[in-house]
C-alpha cells in the first residue's frame, strides 16, 4: 500500500520535472531559433519558399471557412436582430466580431491544425531519416537552413491570413445580407465604416494573429525538432503541436482580449 | 594500454580517441576506449548491433559530448571547438548515413551539390562539373535529375557518397554502409569505399557488423564490445584470433561472451511465477 503511494508520488514527480525540463528545452530551442534569424536574410529564397508552402497553400482553407462564418453570422444576427428593428446592425456585428476576435482566433486554429501540423511532421520526418544530422555534418546548421524560415515564414504568414479570414467573412455576410435578405447595401456600409476603429479593432486584430503565429510557430517547429524519431513519436508530435497551439491560442486570446479591450 | 595499430607513427595519426566514457542514462556505452585512426587507409569499426559504433562516429563528428576522454581529429580536440572551429573541422569530413540521409526535397544533382553551394563560391558551370564528376565516381552520372524516392537503398548510399565527397574532405566516415543491401549492391559499394580511398587517398572509417564484405577491404580493424575494445589489427590477425570475443564474432555465433537470453531470471522461476495471482 504504501509502497504504491510512493510509486504514485514519484511518477508525479518525474512528470512534473520532465514537463519543466521540456519548457526549459523550448525556451533555449525558441532563443537559439531567434539568433539565427539575422543570418537567414542572406538567403531571401528560403523565406519565400516557406511562406508559400506555409501561407498560399492554406489560403483555400482560410477563404472557404472565413466566407461560410461570415455567412453564419450575417443570418445569426439578422434573426437576433430583427426582433428589435436594429437588423441595420447586422454589419457592425459581423465586422467587429470578425476583425476582434473569429479572424485571429479561427485562423490561429485552422493554421495550427494544417500547417502547424505539416511542419511538425515535416522536421520530425527530417530528423527520422537523418537529413538534420547530415545537414550537421555537412558544416550547414539546420536552425539556420531549416527551423528558422519555417518559423518566420509562419510567424509572418499568420497577420496576413487573419486579415484575409476577415475580409473574405465580411463579403459573405454581404452576401447573406445583402443580396439574400434584403438589407441596404448602403447602410451595411456605413454603419460597419461608422463602428470600426482603425487602432483598436483593426491593429489589435493584427496584433492578436501576430502572437498566435508567433505562438503556433514556435510549437510546430519546437515539437518536430524535439520529437522521439520514430513514427509513433512523431505521431504524438504532431497531435501535441494541434493539441497546445489550440489551447495556447484560446488562452492568450482571453488575456490579450482583457488587456487591448478592458477599461 | 593505447590500442594503437603496430608500426604506426603517431604524426600518421588523424584521429586520436584516449579515455572515452559514453553513458546513455545509466547503460553505460563506452567505458573508456582508447583508438588511433591512421591518416591513411581503411579502417573498420566492428562489433554487434548496440554497441555503439554509430555514436562512436558521432562522438567523432562532435555531435555528441563524451561524458569524459578526448576525441582528437588531425589534432584538434573535437568537444573543445567552438561553433564555428567546429564546422570549420567538419567541412573537412565526409559522412555517410545508414540512410543515406539525403534532402528529400532536392534531386540528385541538387544533394550533391548541396555543400558545394553552401560552403563555396564556385560558379554554378563549376559546380555542374565537379557533381557529375562526383556522381560518375559513384556511377549515378545518368540519375543526376532523380528524386530520393526514385533510389534503391543501395543507389542513395551511393549519392550521399558522391555527397561526402563533394568538398573533398580529409577523412570519410561510413555508417553500416552494407546493411540490408542486396549482393550486387553490396558489392557495388565494397568495391567503391575501397576505391574511392585508392584514388583520393583519405582516411575512411567504415562502421559495419558485416565482417566478411568489411574485413575485405580495410587496412585495420577495431573490435568494439561491452563498452571497450575488445581486440584490434589487421583483418589477417583478427581472422587468426584465438580471443572468445571475436571468435564469436567473426564466425557469427550465436551464444558466448555476448549471451543469446537477455538479462533475466532463471526461466523456472518466471514460468512458475504467477505474479501474485491464484
Amino acid at each position: 500500500m504504501m509502497n504504491a503511494v510512493l510509486e504514485r508520488f514519484r511518477t508525479i514527480g518525474h512528470r512534473t520535472l520532465s514537463s519543466i525540463r521540456r519548457l526549459g528545452r523550448g525556451h533555449l530551442f525558441l532563443l537559439n531559433v531567434i539568433s539565427v534569424l539575422a543570418g537567414m536574410m542572406t538567403r531571401p529564397g528560403l523565406l519565400i519558399k516557406q511562406m508559400y508552402s506555409v501561407g498560399v497553400l492554406t489560403l483555400i482553407i482560410i477563404v472557404v471557412a472565413g466566407l461560410f462564418v461570415g455567412m453564419v453570422m450575417a443570418l445569426q444576427s439578422y434573426y437576433a436582430l430583427v426582433d428589435f428593428g436594429a437588423e441595420d446592425s447586422v454589419s457592425v456585428m459581423v465586422v467587429l466580431s470578425l476583425l476582434r476576435e473569429l479572424g485571429p482566433v479561427v485562423t490561429g486554429l485552422l493554421f495550427a491544425g494544417r500547417a502547424g501540423s505539416a511542419l511538425t511532421a515535416e522536421i520530425g520526418l527530417m530528423k527520422a531519416t537523418e537529413q538534420l544530422s547530415g545537414m550537421e555534418m555537412m558544416a550547414v546548421n539546420p536552425m539556420q537552413r531549416v527551423i528558422a524560415p519555417r518559423f518566420l515564414a509562419s510567424f509572418l504568414s499568420m497577420p496576413l491570413l487573419a486579415l484575409i479570414f476577415s475580409a473574405v467573412g465580411v463579403i459573405g455576410a454581404y452576401m447573406v445580407a445583402v443580396m439574400l435578405l434584403g438589407l441596404d447595401d448602403g447602410a451595411f456600409w456605413s454603419q460597419a465604416q461608422a463602428h470600426v476603429d482603425v487602432h483598436l479593432d483593426i491593429v489589435n486584430g493584427i496584433i492578436k494573429s501576430a502572437v498566435f503565429g508567433f505562438v503556433a510557430a514556435w510549437i510546430a517547429v519546437f515539437e518536430g525538432y524535439d520529437c522521439i524519431p520514430t513514427s509513433e513519436g512523431l505521431g504524438q508530435a504532431t497531435t501535441r503541436t494541434v493539441v497546445y497551439s489550440s489551447l495556447a491560442i484560446l488562452g492568450l486570446d482571453f488575456v490579450l482580449t482583457a488587456l487591448m479591450f478592458g477599461d | 594500454m593505447t590500442d594503437t595499430p603496430p608500426g604506426h607513427h603517431l604524426s600518421d595519426t588523424l584521429i586520436k580517441i584516449r579515455g572515452l566514457h559514453f553513458s546513455h542514462g545509466q547503460h553505460v556505452i563506452f567505458d573508456g576506449i582508447d583508438m588511433d585512426i591512421p591518416r591513411k587507409g581503411v579502417t573498420a569499426i566492428m562489433g554487434p548491433s548496440g554497441t555503439g559504433k554509430t555514436t562512436l562516429l558521432k562522438l567523432i563528428g562532435g555531435q555528441l559530448k563524451p561524458g569524459s576522454g578526448t576525441v582528437e581529429v588531425d589534432g584538434e580536440n573535437v568537444h573543445r571547438l567552438g561553433t564555428a572551429e567546429l564546422y570549420a573541422l567538419r567541412k573537412r569530413m565526409g559522412m555517410m548515413f545508414q540512410s543515406g540521409a539525403l534532402l528529400t526535397d532536392l534531386n540528385v544533382f541538387d544533394n550533391v551539390a548541396y555543400p558545394l553551394r553552401e560552403h563555396t563560391r564556385l560558379t554554378e558551370a563549376m559546380i555542374r562539373q565537379l557533381v557529375l564528376l562526383k556522381l560518375n565516381a559513384v556511377g549515378l552520372r545518368g540519375a543526376a535529375q532523380l528524386m530520393p524516392s526514385q533510389l534503391s537503398g543501395g543507389m542513395a548510399r551511393r549519392v550521399a557518397m558522391a555527397r561526402a565527397i563533394s568538398l573533398d574532405p580529409m577523412m570519410i566516415m561510413y555508417d553500416e554502409p552494407f546493411t540490408g543491401q542486396d549482393p550486387i549492391s553490396m558489392g557495388v559499394l565494397v568495391q567503391l569505399i575501397r576505391n574511392l580511398n585508392n584514388a583520393l587517398d583519405i582516411c575512411s572509417i567504415v562502421v559495419s557488423h558485416d565482417v566478411r564484405e568489411t574485413l575485405s577491404i580495410v587496412d585495420y580493424a577495431y573490435i568494439i564490445s561491452a563498452g571497450r575494445v575488445i581486440e584490434h589489427g589487421s583483418p589477417d590477425d583478427l581472422r587468426a584470433s584465438v580471443s572468445e570475443w571475436t571468435r564469436q564474432f567473426i564466425d557469427g555465433l550465436a551464444d558466448g561472451p555476448v549471451p543469446f537470453h537477455y538479462r533475466a531470471r532463471p526461466l523456472l522461476e518466471d514460468l512458475f511465477d504467477n505474479g501474485g495471482r491464484r
